[in-house]
């Protein structure tokens, strides 16, 4: 058998078909204009008909979330050679990498803050990554980000620099550009061009800076809205406040220009809305998700117009949470923080 | 005396290599830690007083700090 029937043979079909479904490898099905992620109308959660919100269905990316877009492009601008991939995650970003790393055949380590639930911490080993559990305090040159501390001290000692490269998710480009590649022209192509609001959390500031960027570019009207904890100490893996925060912890990515609110949201707020979104509309999304539409669902009170949100991933990786909360309510546990949700 | 050289580790590596040495320590043993910036003295000077450890310092020049950790 010669060469090209062999390769052939490897391939089903030349080119990419979105319709029939069949992939030469897993990477092919993140999200894409031609392949974007569902946007599902909320029907019961929201009263207000003259502000009908849509949730940008993330989970529906290969591997579970938003992350899988941005880690897909920041990896294709990257020289690995023979280093191993290392990166700060509070787990999507990991998951996502050592997923697309696995793939390419590139050995991956992942430092994740203490605080992620073990859900996360266990699909990463399941995927092989080595994992740094980093406590928050851990070093004074990241005062509250011991994950990204591990990463750059990896990064910058002379032990260490020459077998690691990052992507670095807080400073490349690349992660904005993922998002104004493919999630801003998805969004704007799945609304008609009709869309008068976006909300999005702030985290790395990727997804708000990127589809902020392409929708004001189309329809300069369109309203930005980020949404952050009302306290550094949280509960919404995946989230930063940035009011507060020193200029040089802030991601160098956001650009502040595109957006035009920033709303504060409580750990309660956020949890009590995904759990009701699950309940209404069916929906089981991560809390991070249940935060940002606590805000949409605010705006919905005294607006009209059509609104996106976007939903990051979904509740299985948070089921530990979501089991305290329960656990709370059931008196089952001292659970303070939880008790009003 | 065993002497361990971190100058080639920057905060956190030298704070995460530094306890586990800590935690290594065998009663009565006492060891040198050498590390290469301020951020990482603070960062294992907060570990060790964390433990209730108080280490002898010297300083080598203008960032070389030694510390020398005993086991009581």
């Amino acid at each position: 058998m010669s060469q090209k029937k062999s390769s052939e043979k490897r391939t089903l079909h030349k080119e990419l078909d979105h319709k029939l479904r069949v992939y030469s490898d897993i990477t092919q099905l993140i999200a894409s204009p031609e392949n974007p992620t569902p946007l599902v109308r909320l029907n019961r959660i929201n009263p207000n008909k003259d502000f009908p919100i849509y949730l940008k269905l993330e989970r529906y990316n290969p591997f579970g979330s938003v992350k899988d877009r941005i880690v897909y492009e920041m990896l294709r601008g990257l020289e690995i050679e023979n280093r191993t991939l290392v990166e700060p995650s509070s787990g999507n970003t990991g998951i996502a990498l050592a997923c697309i790393a696995n793939v390419l055949g590139v050995p991956v380590e992942i430092a994740v803050p203490e605080a992620i639930p073990n859900e996360k911490k266990v699909m990463l080993r399941l995927l092989g990554a080595k994992l740094w559990e980093a406590a928050d305090e851990l070093c004074p040159r990241f005062p509250s980000e011991g994950a990204r501390g591990v990463v750059d001290g990896l990064i910058k000692s002379p032990a260490t620099k020459d077998k690691y490269i990052s992507p670095n998710q807080y400073e490349n480009e690349l992660n904005v550009q993922a998002h104004y590649r493919t999630t801003g022209p998805e969004i704007w192509k799945q609304t008609r061009g009709k869309i008068n609001y976006f909300f999005a959390g702030f985290g790395t500031c990727g997804t708000i800076t990127g589809v902020g960027r392409y929708l004001k570019e189309q329809n300069p009207k369109i309203r930005i809205i980020g949404v952050e904890p009302s306290s550094p100490n949280h509960r919404l893996p995946g989230m930063k406040r940035i009011t507060g925060l020193d200029e040089e912890f802030v991601p160098r990515i956001l650009d502040r220009s595109v957006i035009d609110d920033s709303v504060e949201v409580t750990d309660e707020d956020a949890y009590r809305t995904a759990i009701e979104l699950a309940r209404k509309d069916g929906i089981p999304a991560g809390p991070t998700t249940g935060a940002i539409l606590y805000v949409a669902l605010h705006y919905a009170e005294s607006n009209t117009g059509l609104a996106v949100v976007i939903s990051p991933d979904d509740a299985f990786k948070y089921a530990s949470f979501y089991l305290d909360i329960f656990e709370a309510q059931e008196g089952k546990v001292r659970g303070e923080k939880y008790e009003r949700v | 005396m065993r002497e361990y050289d971190l100058c080639d580790l920057v905060c956190p590596l030298s704070k995460i290599k530094a306890t586990e040495l800590i935690e290594s320590l065998s009663e009565g043993e006492t060891v040198k830690i050498i590390l290469g910036d301020a951020d990482s003295l603070k960062s294992v000077a907060q570990e060790l007083k964390s433990r209730g450890i108080k280490p002898g310092f010297e300083q080598d020049g203008e960032s070389k700090f030694i510390l020398t950790i005993s086991r009581g």
